[in-house]
């Protein structure tokens, strides 16, 4: 099973391109779709969502459990069936327990049957790990309890297309931890797509990622072959917090980090080092994050000239 | 999935069930509606709640009928609130992307979410009937007024017919508002749409044309339903079952179509995405675009060096923020679409009313000033306390909705600065309404032409007077909001405590020192401006803003800042907020509020005894208990009254001093004089001519027995001599003493016991209670409206006095200078020195012993009327700027003099005197007549607005003033025995002399529109009787009878008898009994002259008209035209005829029809052309007629309405050929 997006276009009418084109494969197991905030990601969850219309293109889901294809973007009723979608920005009814929205969502999602909603119910919210406050108001919930809430709404009834909107963002490391445990269980013969911020996320999780900015997908493919590319590319070297501003006008800087106390600076060039001072590193996910929304590598996106 | 509608549609309700607000409307509405009922029962003491006299039933079908309705509607915040918040929350909590990513059609959401908040609606209005049912049987509603078993029916028809229509169709459109906006707040303009659509219909129906139209467009049904029973007698009230018929039936279908066109289209355009399409306007909103530059990788940790700044945290500079905080928080409220459209429905609600501003007999006033303001004001009320109530809360919880409160709260800005910024806000927002009041009522004035206005008077009345009052409300919000920790729970509790507020005076608590708010009613009046009530007012406000003040203090000691909103962290910060300053505030404000209250309490208590409404009512009681045995002793009759009256207007008092003739009429020797005279004016002197002694006294019920040491032997004469003072002193609780004014005092002696400043002698039945329900109270048997028509004792004393025959007449008036005071006579000598004018009256032949004194600052008119036997001067004093209908009343006068005198007796004084009084003053309603003196109200005749392009308007001051002259006839030349019919005499006769006058300067036409109005009167009074209506020769007072009923029954028998026949009545009649004594003339003998001209065929009707109640049911069935040999139409006409009699309740009886009426036909204009007496029986009459060739449009029986018929429309119908 995988899921074939092809040339999907969106513009708001305010004239946002939200969505420029964009082409994917996405396979079963986890896919981490990289981005900054406006990038796009969000509208592309929610058009895999059935909540937005694209202006063009295409998706679809093919191979589902062995039988037929599912256009994505005009069959909603048949993606429905199969979907599973954790919002990044959501509420649930203060004065409602969690046990029965669970079991609201499971009769809406087709659990007819009341013995067997009770039983998937509850199954559902001991995986979450929110068996214990069942029968408290989703109101009194942290934030982390509501994106567990989230979570469990969104694994209801096997869904085979699980999409999760920036789930990670405002839960502590520890909930963190969890959280991905959970994905990792049922991303066997799923297509799950985890869009984030979180670098570190998509690199502990993911099989396969995609860069998106500006509604345009700038690198794709797997972790390691990715940061594969960039050996040998990736040049770092300790300055004075003064220099910054005048070595970005020198070099293609790819980050400026603070380490203990000091400034470090990471730069791409191809074959010799930036500039005199710079060491070789070896390259890591979040250089190929910054390296294709700088356009040093991928799909160019608007990158003032500098000198090489 | 179909079954997925029913899963949402249940979890719903299942969750709307367990919500604490479900429950806490449909308490609302059961108690709302309970209290309703019980109070209309009787058992809530003063509460004016009626649906029409005391004899309807408070459970019977047209009570349930427009209780459920009523109440229902003012459920429509609630139906709006449920329905709306249904989809709504969904959008608002953020919850909606799990509903539209399930596997559910649009269809389940949408209906499923709907049909789940009708069902809680239902269940919510279901409180209705269990409030009626349990408030019928409350302990102290009387049982009288409560069927034994109301039938099932009329409870179900009024929620199937009005009630759950409206919960459907207008819970379906806002329903559809809120899917589609994804707001509330088009919700809530919604409902303040159809409020104001409601109410532009209920005052849309205060002009009888437009009744067809008010029901129609009345959303609620309620109106239509009003339309639909009006004419109903009491009987049918209590029993006739509402049908889903006529204009209901109309009304129901117009808006259920709307309702159901509304929902489909909001169907249609609904989308299950996560952003809404074009309709949402947000999708305008400015999406920032991210700032390139320092984003690409750079966590930033090298920003550019940070400017410093010295912040400036004093008082001083925190108070400067003042008015710019409050300015942002207005200009976020004015600009908001909320807000412009509550004031939008407030302005358009004006204009509509605009119209038909203070009209009468479809005639309307000139808008001045006052008037304007009464309507504008009044109805824009509303909108200034929806407005305060709202945004106090929406301000007190700005931050906390924005989420921004942890930011806001943790800033170094004292406390008080947002909040005295909020609460300046909302008194701004109070400033811009009233002058948006203010700017609609000069453009009504201007609208109408009228170029007078008094902007000191908008500016006195909206920015003081009521801004005062507008503030402490905004003070209750406050405080409110400050305690309640929710925002929704406090505007529940805000709208709570206003109706409170204004329920509590009903239910006996009447005191204004305990009702937070309130102060004395001020009613304007261009003679006396504010007058001396302004003073009362004043004090009550401030002792209520210096409760304010302390309430505000406790506010901001209260006020939310942070997250512990728990009662006892708010006490921790409270005290540590009070510092001095707050305590000085505080402590100031109590001091004044304590001394004021002091102050008030003196006044109101001590000075002015405190009666409350049920307190008078037991004194009344009492009264008669105690003294109702010597009713029938003999007693002396005043014979001469020789008056003076000293009034100083500028003091505010009063002293009237004189001797009063007394004879002893009677066979027997009396011994036991009662002398009455009201608490208020304080006793000088009290002597009589011989000795007597004080034996008896209650001053409190003006009782005052005196024994004489002789008996006055029969026939003997003496006299009595009395010195009274009356002045104001201090204020009492509803306001200072409004008797005598610093300009347009009008002192009546005879209307009320309270205002009788002339002594007078023997047991009044005036002093005791009317209503039966409240004599029921008291233990009090019923008693009927006047003496039996053949009461043998009453015959003897006459309708005006009880104490009196017909006196001589004397008077000597002084006031000051700069007035003129009028009394009954002619001036004999008119004196000004010494800042003094006195004026002495006589007069020169007897009158009848009812007086009034009068004196303004008066501008004077003359005329005369030469008459065939001398000229009689005419004079009206009038207040300068009231010029507007003098001509018409110098012709009412002139023409109803000719005509009273031509057709009935010489007028018998030389003089015709109208003079204007204030239009509040409690000695005067419309317009009354003294012997040659006829005081008229400001706000009536003297600025009505007659437009005589206009034929639908009626020229009433010319009406009234020939109704008033009139009276000179009947009632001062011929004066009624007190007994049952009396009124028809006085009323019915000058009600018709008035309408002959009418018909000969205005012609035919207009007679004909003023009798319609005075149809739909007379069936209108019918249905609001509250102990048995009579016929005319019984009439016991009912208004709808002698006014109404009169002028049309007299004017019937004239159309039958001819003019001179009815003259010949009436001026035989006056022959006979003018200036008669005892005994008294009675309504037979005035029947028994019609008897004597009415040829015999026609002598039933005589008894339809005037001794039993009739009701004809006449009906054109169709009317056929064929063309005659000669050129004419022969019209065959077929009509149906019917004709009941009614008992005093309205239980109707067929009787035979067998009488002669009017066929005829009409034009297109609806001008008679052809007109003809038939002879009609009861059942289908076939009659032709004949008419010039092509002449009639419509044709019919009695197609003038001359017969007393509920429907006059299906009199005719349209001419077929």
């Amino acid at each position: 099973m995988r899921l074939e997006i092809r040339d999907l276009a969106k513009t708001y009418p305010n004239g946002v391109r939200a969505l420029d084109r964009v082409s994917l494969t996405i396979p079963t197991g986890m896919f981490g779709l990289l981005g900054p905030n406006g990038a796009g990601k969000s509208t592309l969850m929610r058009t895999l969502a059935t909540l937005q219309e694209a202006d063009a293109g295409s998706a679809k889901l093919i191979g589902v459990d062995g039988g037929g294809d599912i256009d994505v973007l005009r069959d909603k009723d048949a993606v429905r069936r199969v979907l599973g979608y954790l919002p990044q920005d959501f509420g649930v009814y203060p004065r409602v327990t969690a046990e029965d929205l669970l079991d609201h969502f499971a009769r809406l999602k087709g659990v007819v049957d009341a013995k067997a909603r009770r039983e998937t119910v509850r199954a559902l919210l001991q995986r979450v790990n929110l068996f214990a406050v069942r029968k408290q108001k989703l109101g009194g919930f942290s934030g982390g309890m509501r994106q567990r809430f989230g979570i469990a709404q969104a694994l209801l009834c096997d869904p085979r297309l699980v999409i999760v909107d920036e789930p990670t963002a405002g839960l502590d490391p520890e909930e963190r931890v969890r959280f991905h445990n959970l994905l990792a269980d049922i991303a066997l013969d799923v297509v799950v797509i985890l869009s984030t911020h979180i670098v570190s996320d998509v690199a502990d999780l993911c099989n396969h990622l995609a860069v998106i900015d500006a509604g345009r997908v700038l690198v794709a493919g797997e972790p390691d072959a990715l940061v594969a590319d960039l050996r040998g590319r990736i040049w770092r070297k300790t300055i004075d917090k003064s220099d910054v501003e005048a070595i970005k006008s020198r070099v293609r800087l790819v980050s400026t980090r603070l380490q203990a106390g000091h400034t470090v600076v990471r730069a791409y060039r191809d074959g010799a080092p930036p500039e005199p001072g710079f060491e070789p590193v070896d390259p890591e996910l979040e250089d190929v994050y910054f390296s294709s929304i700088a356009g040093y590598v991928g799909e160019a996106v608007d990158v003032p000239a500098v000198a090489a | 999935m179909a079954s997925a509608f029913w899963a949402i549609a249940r979890f719903d309700f299942v969750q709307r069930l367990k919500m604490v607000s479900t429950w806490l409307y449909l308490v609302l509405y059961a108690v709302l509606a309970g209290l309703w009922i019980a109070a209309a029962g009787g058992a809530v003491r003063g509460v004016g709640v009626s649906f029409g006299g005391e004899k309807i039933l408070i459970n019977g079908t047209l009570a349930l009928g427009i209780a459920i309705g009523i109440v229902g509607f003012i459920g429509i915040t609630v139906i709006g609130s449920v329905t709306g918040r249904a989809v709504q929350q969904d959008f608002d909590v953020g919850i909606h992307p799990f509903f539209f990513s399930a596997p559910i059609s649009k269809r389940d959401y949408f209906f499923g979410r709907l049909v789940g908040a009708w069902a809680t609606l239902v269940m919510i209005f279901a409180g209705v009937a269990i409030g009626i049912v349990i408030g019928s049987h409350w302990p102290g509603v009387d049982s009288a007024r409560i069927a034994a078993s109301p039938s099932v029916q009329s409870f179900v028809r009024p929620y199937l017919f009005v009630l759950i229509p409206n919960v459907l169709w207008l819970g379906g459109c806002f329903f559809v508002l809120a899917a589609l906006t994804r707001q509330m707040a088009p919700v809530y303009i919604a409902g303040v749409i159809a409020l104001v659509g409601y109410l532009f219909a209920v005052n849309l129906l205060s002009d009888m044309e437009n009744k067809t139209l008010a029901a129609l467009i009345d959303p609620s049904g309620s109106t239509a339903v009003d339309v639909f029973t009006r004419y109903w007698s009491v009987a049918q009230k209590n029993e006739q079952e509402i049908p889903l018929a006529g204009v209901i039936l109309w009304n129901r279908l117009l808006w259920a179509a709307i309702g159901t066109i509304v929902t489909f289209l909001g169907y249609r355009a609904f989308r299950m995405e996560s952003v809404a399409p074009t309709l949402r306007r947000r999708a305008k909103k400015k999406v920032v675009e991210d700032v390139e530059g320092e984003a690409v990788g750079t966590a930033s940790a090298h920003a550019t060096p940070l400017p410093h700044a010295v912040p400036d945290r004093s008082a001083a500079a925190y108070a400067r923020m003042l008015p710019g905080l409050a300015r942002l928080y207005l200009g976020e409220i004015l600009k908001s679409p909320r807000f412009l459209t509550i004031v939008l429905g407030g302005v358009l609600l004006v204009i509509g009313n605009a119209a038909t501003l203070g009209s009468f007999y479809g005639t309307n006033t000139y808008p001045l000033t006052y008037k304007v303001l009464d309507v504008v004001a009044g109805l824009f009320n509303v909108f200034v306390l929806i407005v305060t109530a709202i945004y106090t809360g929406e301000l007190v919880w700005r931050e906390r909705d924005a989420r921004m409160d942890d930011i806001a709260d943790s800033m170094p800005a004292p406390t008080w600065l947002a909040f005295l910024a909020k609460f300046a806000t909302v008194i701004v927002l109070q400033v811009v309404l009233l002058a948006v009041v203010m700017v609609c009522s000069i453009a009504v004035q201007l609208l109408h032409g009228f170029t007078k206005i008094e902007i000191g008077q908008y500016l006195m009345q909206l920015f003081v007077l009521q801004l005062s009052g507008d503030i402490l409300l905004a003070v209750l919000a406050l405080t409110v909001h400050t305690l309640v920790d929710n925002k929704y729970v406090g505007h529940f509790f805000v709208g709570i405590v206003f109706l409170v507020l204004v329920q509590l005076p009903l239910f006996g608590f009447e005191d204004r020192l305990y009702l937070y708010g309130s102060a004395p009613g001020l009613i304007y009046s261009d003679l006396n401006g504010w007058g001396h009530f302004l003073p009362a007012f004043f004090w009550f406000r401030l002792y209520w803003l210096a409760f304010a003040a302390v309430l505000m203090v406790g506010s901001y000691a209260l006020w939310v800042r942070g997250r512990e909103a728990r009662v006892a962290a708010r006490l921790r910060n409270a005290a540590a907020r009070m510092r001095a300053p707050a305590w000085a505030i505080a402590g100031t404000a109590a001091v004044v509020f304590v001394a004021t209250g002091a102050w008030i309490f003196h006044n109101t208590h001590v000075v002015n005894g405190f009666v409350g409404r049920e307190d008078a009512r037991r004194l009344q009681a009492d009264y008669e208990k105690r003294y109702k045995q010597f009713a029938g002793a003999a007693q002396p009759r005043v014979t001469a009254v020789d008056v003076s009256v000293d009034l100083q207007p500028e003091r505010l008092l009063a002293r009237i001093s004189g001797t009063l003739t007394i004879a002893n009429k009677s066979d027997v020797p009396i011994r036991d004089v009662y002398v009455l005279y009201p608490r208020r004016a304080r006793a000088q002197k009290i002597a009589f001519g011989v000795p007597a002694t004080l034996a008896d006294e209650a001053s409190e019920m003006r009782w005052h027995h005196y024994v004489l040491a002789q008996p006055l032997a029969p026939g003997a004469v003496t006299d009595f001599r009395f010195d009274l003072e009356y002045g104001a002193q201090g204020f009492a609780n509803d306001g200072a003493d409004p008797v005598v004014l610093g300009n347009g005092t009008f002192l009546n002696p005879g209307l009320t016991p309270e205002t009788s400043l002339i002594p007078s002698f023997g047991y009044g039945a005036d002093g005791e209670l009317s209503s039966d329900r409240d004599r029921k109270e008291f233990d009090l048997p019923p008693k009927p409206r006047m003496p039996d028509l053949n009461d043998k004792q009453q015959v003897m004393q006459n309708a005006l006095t009880r104490d009196a025959d017909f006196i001589d007449y004397r008077a000597h008036f002084c006031t000051s200078a700069d007035q003129l005071p009028v009394t009954s006579g002619y001036v004999v000598k008119d004196v000004t020195e010494n800042g003094r004018r006195c004026i002495d009256y006589r007069m020169d032949s007897k009158m009848t012993h009812v007086f009034s004194f009068v004196s303004a600052r008066y501008a004077v008119r003359k005329d005369v009327w030469h008459g065939p036997q001398g000229d009689v001067a005419i004079e009206i004093d009038y207040h300068r700027g009231h010029e507007y209908n003098l001509g018409r009343m110098v012709a009412g006068v002139q023409d109803a003099l000719a005509y009273y005198t031509k057709h009935w007796g010489p007028y018998q004084h030389k003089i015709v005197r109208i003079v204007e009084f204030p239009r509040f003053s409690r000695s005067g309603g419309f317009a009354e007549s003294f012997p040659n003196t006829v005081p008229f109200n400001e706000a009536i005749g003297f600025t009505a607005k007659v437009d005589d392009r206009d034929p639908d308007d009626i020229d009433y001051p010319y009406f009234v003033t020939a109704h008033e002259v009139a009276h000179q006839w009947w009632a001062h030349q011929e004066v009624p025995a007190n007994v049952q019919g009396d009124e028809f005499i006085t009323e019915s006769l000058s009600e018709y002399a008035a309408l002959m006058v009418l018909k000969t300067k205005y012609g035919d036409a207009k007679m004909h529109r003023f009798l319609k109005y005075e149809l739909d009167r007379y069936l209108l009074g019918r249905g609001t009787e509250s102990k048995q209506e009579q016929p005319l020769v019984r009439a016991d007072g009912a208004a709808y009878v002698h006014y109404q009923k009169g002028a049309l029954t007299l004017y019937a028998l004239q159309d039958a008898i001819g003019e001179a026949a009815i003259d010949d009545a009436i001026s035989s009649f006056l022959r006979k009994w003018k200036f008669a004594g005892p005994p008294y003339a009675r309504s037979v003998d005035l029947l028994a002259e019609f008897r004597r001209v009415t040829p015999q065929p026609l002598q039933p009707l005589i008894d339809d008209l005037f001794e039993t109640i009739t009701l004809y049911d006449v009906r054109a069935v169709s009317a056929a035209a064929k063309e005659q040999a000669d050129g004419s139409d022969a019209i065959e006409l077929v009509v149906s005829a019917r004709k009941v009699r009614a008992d005093g309740s309205g239980k109707e009886t067929e009787v035979p029809f067998d009488g002669e009426v009017d066929v005829g036909a009409l034009d297109a204009h609806g001008s008679v052309v052809a007109l003809e007496k038939r002879r009609v029986k009861s059942g289908e009459n076939r009659i032709t007629l004949a008419v010039a060739k092509g002449g009639a449009v419509r044709a019919g029986i009695d197609p003038l309405g001359k017969l007393i018929d509920r429907d006059d429309k299906d009199n005719t119908v349209a001419v077929t050929r």
